[in-house]
C-alpha cells in the first residue's frame, strides 16, 4: 500500500522546479509502488536498522585536505560565454524579490 | 586499408613506423563517424576539423577515440545529450580527457547518451535514439550508447564512457565489445557531468582488454581537483594482462545464474545462462577454480530499488545547478521560480522528471530512513557479501543483463517490479566501487552478449588479467560488428 | 503576570583568515569588481566538484576548541538543497548535527558588565556562503565573488535572559574571531550575520523545563549587533503585548525577519510551512579523520584571547576594569595598545590616550585603527615628549589631533607650530620678572601668606609664554624670583 499520492507527486514536482503532465505523474505512481514494494522486502531484513548507511563508494577511503593556496580566478569572458543574460561582469536575472 | 577496427598497438606500430599517419587516421575516423551516425545516430558532435598530433612513444598518442557528451571539453559542445545543456561549451577539459589529450590522443566525436547517464535504453539523449550497430531495430543499451556503438563499428579503438549502474557494462555486451570501469577513484570524475556523484565512474570502450588497460592506464591519475581519487601511480594496468591465470579462483551466484531459479525461463535466457556456463568451462580449461557461491535472494532482489533510490536522491541533487541562469537556453519566467520552472519542466525529458520526484521523496525528513537510509544500508549488505566473497575468490564472474539487445519497440525505462536481479547486479560493482569488466562471450539470436568479471576494491590487474586470459580463449576479441537484420 | 525572555542565537561569520575558499581555491577575498575571484566549482559548472580547504578546517576546529566543543573522530559535510538565485549549485555544503560538525556542545563565559555569565552551544559548523544579490530596478544581477567563501555558523542555546546579554556574548565572539584571524567580524562587509530566536514564559516557571517554554519565534537575517539587539526588545514587547490581550496562544511557531528601516519583524512564515533541506551527506567529500595530534597542534596555534589580554592589562599595569574591557574588544585596538607598551610607552598614558581621544576619533569618523596616520610610534613619541618635558600636555593633545587630521608626523607638527618647550632659564626669569611687575598686588599678597596665588602667577607666566615654558621649570624659578622681592 503506498503512501504517495497524486498530489504529493505534484508537490514534489513543484519543489524541483518542474512540471509533470498527467501521465508523467501517472507513472511516477506505479513506479513508486514498485520501489515501496521493494523497500517493504528490506524492511523484514533482520536488524536492518542497525546497519550503519552507507554514503560512499570506498567505505574505508581518508583523505588529505587541500592546502590553502590560490589558484587563479577563471577570465570573465570565459565565466559569462555560456550565459544568455549578462549585464557588465555580471549574471542578470529577473529582479528577485524576497 | 582501414585501421580504425584495428588495436592500439597495431595502430601505433604503423604510425611509428609511419606506415600511415595521424590525419590519415583522422580522415578515416570522421568519415566512419559520419557513415555511422547517418545509420545508428551515435553522435552528438563530429569534430571534422580534428587536427593530427605527433606521434610519441604513448600508445594513444596520433590516434582518434570519441569522448561521451557527458565529459567536459573544452570548446567544444558539451550536451550531457540533454536539451538543458544543448548550447552549452565548457571552457575546461575533464580530467581524464585532458590527461588523455596530454598523451596526443584526438577528439573526433562526441557521443549520444541517455540524458545525463539517467537511462539503459539509450533512447532518451535529446538528438534521438542509438541504434544497435549489429541490427538497428535493437537496442545498445545504456547509458554510454553512442560509445558502444561507435567502437563496435569501428569508427576508432576506443571511446571514453561512464557508469553509475551499468552504463559502460551493458552497452559493451550488446555492442559485443569490451567495457571497463576501474575501482571508484582511480579515474577523476572532475569534469564528468555527475548523474549519482557516489556511484559514478568514469571507464572506457574498446575492442579488447589490452586496449581498455592502455586507455585507463592514460585517464587515470589522483586529481587535485577529486578528493575521491587517489594515487595509482604505481599501477600499471597492462602489465598483469599476460600473466598465467592457472590457479586464479573465480565464484558465480547460484541465485543468478543457475536456471532452475527462473520460472517460466524463456529460450533466450536459457541460451544466455547456457552460454554462460560455457564459458565457465573455458575459465576451467584456463586453469582458473570456479565455484558457486550463494547469497541471499531477498538482498539479491532489493539490488534494483536500493539502485533507483540512492541514485535518483543523489541526481535531483546534482541536477539542480540546472536552472537556465549561468548556462544552457534561458527561459523567460515573470520571476527567477517561473524561469527556472520553465526551463526544467521544457527541457529534461520525462524520464528524468519521474526520478527526480522519487529522489526527492526518498530525502524528504518523513522518508529518509524508510528510504534513503534504507536502500544505503542495503547498499553496504550487498557489498559486505561481495567483500566477503572477494576474500576467497579473486573474482566472480557473472552473465550480463538476461540476454541480448532487446528490440528497441520494446524499451522502456520504467522502474519495472518484475526486473530480475540478473539484469541489475552490475549495479553492486558501483555500490562497492569495484573494478568490473565485460567482455563479449558469444551470440544469441546473432546479437553478442556478454560476461562481467568484478573484483574487490583496487584489484583491477587481476580482474584484467583474468578478462585477458579468457578473452584470448573466445573468438570475440576485436570484433567488428557486421549489421544483421535477420530476427530469428 | 511578569515574564522572562529565552533568547538564543545562530551567528554565522565568514572566515576571512585564509587565502582560499572553503571547497575551491578562488582567493577568498571581499572584492568591488565583480566575478574576480572565481574557479569553476563556484558557478556549479557542469562536473565541478568540492575540495575541502585544510586551513579552513583548522580554523573552525579552533573555533570549536575555544568554545569547549567535542570535536569530531571524522569530518563529514553535507548537502542542505534549496533553489535560490544566489545558490548556484542548488545545495550549500554545510554540515548537519549528525554524522558531526567540527564542534558540538560546548559551551563560552563572557561578561555583561564585569559579571561572568555562560552561554551554551549546541554546535558550530562549516558551510559555505552564498553568492551576492545586487538589485536593480527591473532586474538582480550576481556576483560569485562571496560565493563559496567559508562561513562558521554557531548555535547556542537559549541561554540569554535578554538583548543586553546576546550582544555582549556576540562582541565577545567577535573579538575572539578577531584574535584567532579567523575573521574581521566586519559587519558592514556582510561578514557577520545572525538568526535569533525568542520565546517568553511565566517568570516564576522553571526555564529549565523545556515544557514551561513558550512559543519560540526565529527572526531571521539580523545583520548588526544593534539590530539584534533592537529586533529581541521588538519581539519580547510584541510577544508580551500578545500575551496580555490574550491572542498569545494563537500564535504559532513562526518565522520572520527584522525590517531595519521600520523597526519591527515582519511574518515570512509558519513553522508548517519549513522547507525541507533533504540533506544528506556530500559523497564528493569522504569522510577526513580529525587525528588527536592535529587538534594538539590547533590548541597550541590559540593565540591569546581578550579575555586573557583583560586579565594582564588590569593586574600587570594597574588600568581599570572598564578601560581594559574597552581596548580589548577590537583586537586591532589592544594589537594597537600592546604595541605602545613594547615601545616603552607608559601603560596608564597609552590606556588613557586610546580610551578617550583615539577611540571617540575612530567612532566619530567611523573608521578602522588600521586605516589611521597615528601609528603606536607616534602615539608613544608624543608620551614620551610629555614625560621629558619636551612639550607640554596641552600642546600634546593638539599634536595628537594634528597627527590624525594632517597626517603629518607628531615631529613636524611640533617644528611647524613651535611647540618646542622652553626651558631657557634666563627667558624665563625674564619674562618672570615681567609678569611680577604686572602684578604687585599678588606678590604683595603672597608675602602675607597667601601662598596659593603661587598657581595664578605660575598661569600668568604660562600664558605670557603661550605654553611654551616648561611648567615645572617656571614654578621652581617663579619660586626663587618672588622671594627675592
Amino acid at each position: 500500500m503506498s503512501t504517495f499520492t497524486k498530489e504529493m507527486v505534484e508537490e514534489y514536482a513543484d519543489k524541483l522546479l518542474i512540471g509533470l503532465t498527467e501521465e508523467e505523474s501517472d507513472m511516477v505512481l506505479s513506479e513508486f509502488d514498485t520501489i515501496d514494494k521493494n523497500i517493504d522486502i528490506i524492511n523484514t531484513i533482520p536488524n536492518i536498522e542497525q546497519v550503519e548507511p552507507m554514503s560512499f563508494c570506498l567505505d574505508d577511503f581518508e583523505v588529505d585536505l587541500r592546502e590553502d593556496e590560490i589558484e587563479e580566478s577563471i577570465k570573465i569572458e570565459e565565466l559569462l560565454q555560456n550565459c544568455d543574460e549578462v549585464s557588465d561582469r555580471e549574471i542578470e536575472v529577473t529582479k528577485v524579490v524576497g | 586499408m582501414s585501421y580504425m577496427d584495428k588495436s592500439i598497438k597495431e595502430i601505433h606500430k604503423d604510425l611509428v613506423q609511419k606506415k600511415v599517419s595521424s590525419q590519415e587516421l583522422i580522415d578515416e575516423s570522421i568519415k566512419k563517424s559520419h557513415e555511422i551516425q547517418e545509420k545508428y545516430n551515435a553522435f552528438v558532435t563530429i569534430l571534422d576539423g580534428a587536427k593530427p598530433k605527433e606521434v610519441t612513444e604513448e600508445l594513444i598518442s596520433g590516434i582518434p577515440f570519441g569522448v561521451k557528451d557527458n565529459y567536459s571539453t573544452k570548446g567544444i559542445l558539451s550536451t550531457g545529450s540533454s536539451n538543458t545543456l544543448r548550447d552549452y561549451i565548457p571552457f575546461f577539459n575533464a580530467t581524464s580527457i585532458e590527461n588523455l589529450l596530454n598523451k596526443g590522443a584526438i577528439i573526433v566525436n562526441k557521443t549520444v547518451l541517455d540524458e545525463f547517464g539517467m537511462g539503459g535504453t539509450g533512447t532518451t539523449g535529446h538528438t534521438g535514439i542509438v541504434k544497435n550497430p549489429w541490427n538497428p531495430l535493437h537496442m545498445c543499451a545504456g547509458s554510454s550508447a553512442g560509445s558502444a556503438c561507435a567502437v563496435a563499428a569501428g569508427v576508432y579503438p576506443y571511446a571514453t564512457g561512464s557508469d553509475t549502474g551499468d552504463s559502460i557494462r551493458k552497452p559493451a555486451a550488446y555492442c559485443g565489445i569490451v567495457g571497463y570501469k576501474p575501482t571508484y577513484g582511480m579515474i577523476s570524475r572532475y569534469g564528468l557531468f555527475p548523474f549519482a556523484s557516489s556511484l559514478d565512474h568514469c571507464g572506457v570502450l574498446t575492442r579488447n582488454v589490452e586496449d581498455a588497460a592502455i586507455v585507463v592506464n592514460a585517464m587515470k591519475g589522483k586529481d587535485k581537483n577529486d578528493m575521491t581519487t587517489w594515487d595509482s601511480s604505481k599501477i600499471d594496468l597492462t602489465k598483469s594482462l599476460y600473466e598465467n591465470a592457472k590457479g586464479k579462483k573465480l565464484a558465480y551466484i547460484k541465485e543468478l545464474c543457475n536456471i532452475e531459479y527462473y520460472k517460466n525461463a524463456d529460450e533466450t535466457l536459457k541460451k544466455h545462462l547456457e552460454n554462460f556456463k560455457n564459458t565457465l568451462s573455458i575459465c576451467k580449461e584456463l586453469g582458473i577454480e570456479v565455484e558457486e557461491i550463494s547469497i541471499d535472494e531477498k538482498l539479491l532482489n532489493a539490488i534494483a530499488s536500493t539502485y533507483v533510490v540512492i541514485s535518483c536522491a543523489e541526481a535531483t541533487s546534482n541536477m539542480s545547478n540546472l536552472t537556465g541562469i549561468i548556462f544552457g537556453p534561458r527561459e523567460e519566467g515573470k520571476n527567477y521560480v517561473e524561469m527556472i520552472k520553465n526551463y526544467r519542466t521544457k527541457n529534461f525529458s520525462p524520464l528524468i522528471k519521474r526520478r527526480f520526484v522519487i529522489g526527492s521523496y526518498v530525502l524528504q525528513k518523513e522518508n529518509k530512513d524508510r528510504y534513503f537510509f534504507n536502500a544505503q544500508r542495503v547498499r553496504r549488505l550487498l557489498v559486505d557479501e561481495w567483500k566477503k566473497a572477494f576474500q576467497k575468490y579473486d573474482a566472480i564472474i557473472l552473465p550480463v543483463g538476461t540476454g541480448p539487445a532487446p528490440l528497441l519497440k520494446e524499451s522502456k525505462d520504467v522502474i519495472d517490479e518484475n526486473t530480475k536481479a540478473l539484469e541489475e547486479h552490475l549495479q553492486v560493482g558501483n555500490f562497492g566501487g569495484f573494478p568490473s569488466i565485460t567482455i563479449p562471450n558469444g551470440f544469441i539470436n546473432n546479437l553478442p552478449v556478454g560476461v562481467n568479471i568484478t573484483g574487490n576494491c583496487y584489484e583491477d590487474e587481476k580482474v584484467l588479467n583474468i578478462a585477458y586470459q579468457l578473452e584470448n580463449k573466445m573468438n570475440y576479441k576485436n570484433q567488428i560488428a557486421k549489421e544483421n537484420n535477420d530476427e530469428i | 503576570m511578569k515574564y522572562k525572555a529565552l533568547i538564543g542565537l545562530e551567528m554565522h561569520c565568514e572566515i576571512t583568515g585564509t587565502n582560499t575558499k572553503a571547497f575551491s581555491s578562488a582567493k577568498n577575498s571581499y572584492s568591488t569588481t565583480p566575478n574576480e575571484n572565481v574557479r569553476p566549482v563556484d558557478m556549479a559548472f557542469p562536473g565541478t566538484l568540492p575540495v575541502v580547504n585544510k586551513e579552513a578546517v583548522k580554523k573552525a576546529l579552533m573555533a570549536s576548541i575555544i568554545l569547549n566543543c567535542k570535536q569530531p573522530e571524522y569530518i563529514y559535510f553535507e548537502r542542505k538543497n534549496y533553489y535560490y538565485p544566489d545558490l548556484p549549485k542548488g545545495y550549500q555544503i554545510t554540515q548537519e548535527t549528525k554524522p558531526a560538525p567540527v564542534g558540538i556542545y560546548g559551551y563560552l563565559d563572557y561578561y555583561v558588565n564585569e559579571e561572568q555569565k555562560r552561554v551554551r552551544i549546541n554546535n558550530i559548523h562549516l558551510e559555505e556562503d552564498a553568492a551576492s544579490l545586487d538589485h536593480k530596478d527591473s532586474t538582480s544581477t550576481i556576483d560569485y565573488n562571496r560565493a563559496g567563501v567559508p562561513l562558521l555558523e554557531l548555535v547556542t542555546y537559549p541561554d540569554f535572559k535578554n538583548a543586553e546579554e546576546a550582544v555582549s556574548f556576540l562582541e565577545t565572539m567577535r573579538s575572539i574571531y578577531q584574535y584567532t584571524n579567523i575573521s574581521e567580524g566586519d559587519s558592514k562587509k556582510g561578514q557577520i550575520r545572525c538568526d535569533v530566536n525568542v520565546s517568553i514564559m511565566d517568570e516564576n516557571l522553571d526555564e529549565t523545563k523545556e515544557e514551561n517554554w513558550g512559543t519560540k519565534i526565529e527572526i531571521k537575517n539580523v545583520n548588526s549587533f544593534s539590530a539584534v539587539k533592537d529586533a529581541i526588545n521588538y519581539e519580547i514587547k510584541r510577544q508580551i503585548e500578545a500575551k496580555e490581550n490574550g491572542t498569545y496562544d494563537e500564535m504559532e511557531q513562526q518565522t520572520r525577519r527584522w525590517d531595519d528601516e521600520k523597526q519591527e519583524t515582519v511574518y515570512m512564515r509558519s513553522k508548517v510551512d519549513a522547507i525541507d533541506y533533504k540533506y544528506f551527506i556530500e559523497p564528493n567529500i569522504p569522510k577526513f579523520k580529525v587525528r588527536q595530534e592535529w587538534l594538539d597542534e590547533i590548541r597550541m596555534l590559540i593565540p591569546e584571547l581578550p579575555n586573557e589580554r583583560k586579565e594582564k592589562y588590569i593586574k600587570e599595569y594597574n588600568i581599570n576594569t572598564k578601560d581594559a574591557e574597552t581596548i580589548v574588544k577590537e583586537k586591532d585596538i589592544s594589537d594597537y595598545f600592546e604595541k605602545c607598551i613594547k615601545l616603552n610607552c607608559e601603560p596608564k598614558e597609552a590606556s588613557n590616550w586610546i580610551t578617550t581621544r583615539l577611540l571617540g576619533y575612530l567612532n566619530k569618523n567611523d573608521i578602522k585603527i588600521k586605516d589611521i596616520y597615528m601609528t603606536p610610534e607616534m602615539l608613544t613619541e608624543i608620551c614620551t615628549n610629555v614625560k621629558t618635558g619636551k612639550i607640554s600636555s596641552q600642546q600634546a593633545k593638539e599634536v595628537f589631533t594634528l597627527v590624525l587630521e594632517e597626517n603629518k608626523s607628531p615631529e613636524e607638527i611640533v617644528k611647524e607650530k613651535g611647540f618646542v618647550q622652553n626651558s631657557n632659564e634666563a627667558e624665563i626669569i625674564d619674562l618672570i620678572q615681567k609678569v611680577l611687575d604686572d602684578n604687585t598686588e599678588a606678590v604683595n599678597d603672597y608675602k602675607n601668606g597667601k601662598t596659593n596665588i603661587m598657581g595664578y602667577l605660575v598661569g600668568q607666566v604660562l600664558k605670557a609664554s603661550q605654553g611654551k615654558f616648561n611648567p615645572g621649570l617656571t614654578a621652581k624659578l617663579l619660586n626663587e624670583e618672588i622671594i627675592k622681592r
